[in-house]
């Protein structure tokens, strides 16, 4: 244990933990309103920690998918983890830790990832697991108080607490175009495919989501350059 | 559907992706093409997690959801935060469910 690094972790973490508070108040309000107990809603955020994945999984279960379709669904959306997780193994500083590297593992989200990333460094155990855990305690506190702000709400607020999930994605989408124009012609793909399939077709939500992510991941790969998408690491 | 089993279930494959890399250290030299997917894949899932959902989850209100996604598109692009844009779009929504 080495609490230099500790403290150090913490604070990298802090900007993480109000950002994942605040989005995860928007989950907890989301599974409320999708009727799940509190105790499912909270035990969503502690054992998945996953923003995308998690608000993907809520979508899809709204809209009726079966949960082979849902279980894939998330396991292609969390696969960049994969290789995230590889790269921060490449960077510890002990490699050998068996209970070290599986803390580190479980804690490797995007927002810790990049921050790790841009540390100078080889990275301790101490750090890291100091930097998930901030991470992690914001995400599941807020998706608890979300969840109980729900109660308070009148009904009219519930209902249009559906768009939060949307808002999420929609503002996501709109820092993706700031970053890449290319982002309006992916997502429009991808919507306008999705969009086909259920409503033309009568697809289920669930398979036609993971064809249009299939098809305009494809096409997102042609168009953008390399150096466009490593660059953003 | 059995909702702990979907959660636990989710976890699993998330958690896997996750750890399974700390302990075959090989996987850090994907084809470059693979790990260019993976990189792309939450920008191409976004268009498919918006529509047509939002507006269909309203309904014949469904100009109010897409009221909302107006907006928090709009913020986002602005690099206004997250919190911000879904709050001020749940507003939107709102309002114009009242109307």
């Amino acid at each position: 244990m080495d609490k230099r690094a500790i403290k150090e972790g913490i604070k990298d973490g802090s900007p993480i933990f109000l950002g994942y508070f605040t989005t995860a108040l928007a989950f907890g309000l989301l599974t409320r309103s999708s009727g799940f107990t509190f105790v499912e809603g909270v035990l969503t955020s502690l054992t998945n920690f996953a923003g995308s994945g998690q608000f993907l999984m809520m979508n899809l279960y709204n809209g009726g998918a079966f949960l082979l379709e849902i279980v894939l669904s998330v396991f292609f959306i969390n696969a960049r983890y994969i290789f995230m997780s590889a790269s921060l193994n490449q960077r510890l500083k002990d490699r050998k830790s068996i209970i070290g590297r599986f803390f580190v593992g479980a804690g490797t989200v995007d927002e810790a990832f990049a921050v790790a990333s841009f540390k100078g460094e080889k990275l301790s155990y101490s750090y890291l697991i100091a930097l998930m855990l901030t991470s992690y305690s914001g995400w599941v506190s807020g998706t608890a108080i979300g969840y109980l702000v729900g109660n308070i709400l009148p009904e009219i607020v519930q209902h249009a607490a559906l768009i939060t999930i949307y808002a999420m994605f929609a503002s996501l989408f709109g820092n993706e175009v700031s970053r890449n124009v290319k982002a309006i012609a992916v997502v429009g793909i991808s919507a306008a495919l999705n969009s086909l399939l259920i409503l033309g077709f009568d697809l289920s939500t669930g398979l036609s989501f993971i064809i249009s992510m299939i098809i305009s991941v494809i096409f997102a790969c042609f168009i953008y350059t390399d150096e466009e998408v490593f660059d953003n690491e | 559907m059995n909702k702990i089993l979907m959660i636990l279930l989710c976890s699993l494959v998330t958690m896997a992706a996750r750890i399974i890399p700390q302990y075959i250290s090989s996987l850090e030299k994907l084809p470059k093409s693979v790990k260019k997917a993976m990189l792309l894949l939450p920008t191409a899932a976004l268009g498919s997690l918006i529509f047509p959902l939002a507006l269909t989850d309203f309904a014949s209100s469904w100009y109010a959801g897409l009221g909302g996604v107006v907006v928090a598109f709009f913020l986002g692009f602005k690099r206004t935060s997250m919190i911000v844009a879904i709050i001020l779009a749940l507003v939107a929504t709102l309002l114009l469910l009242m109307i």
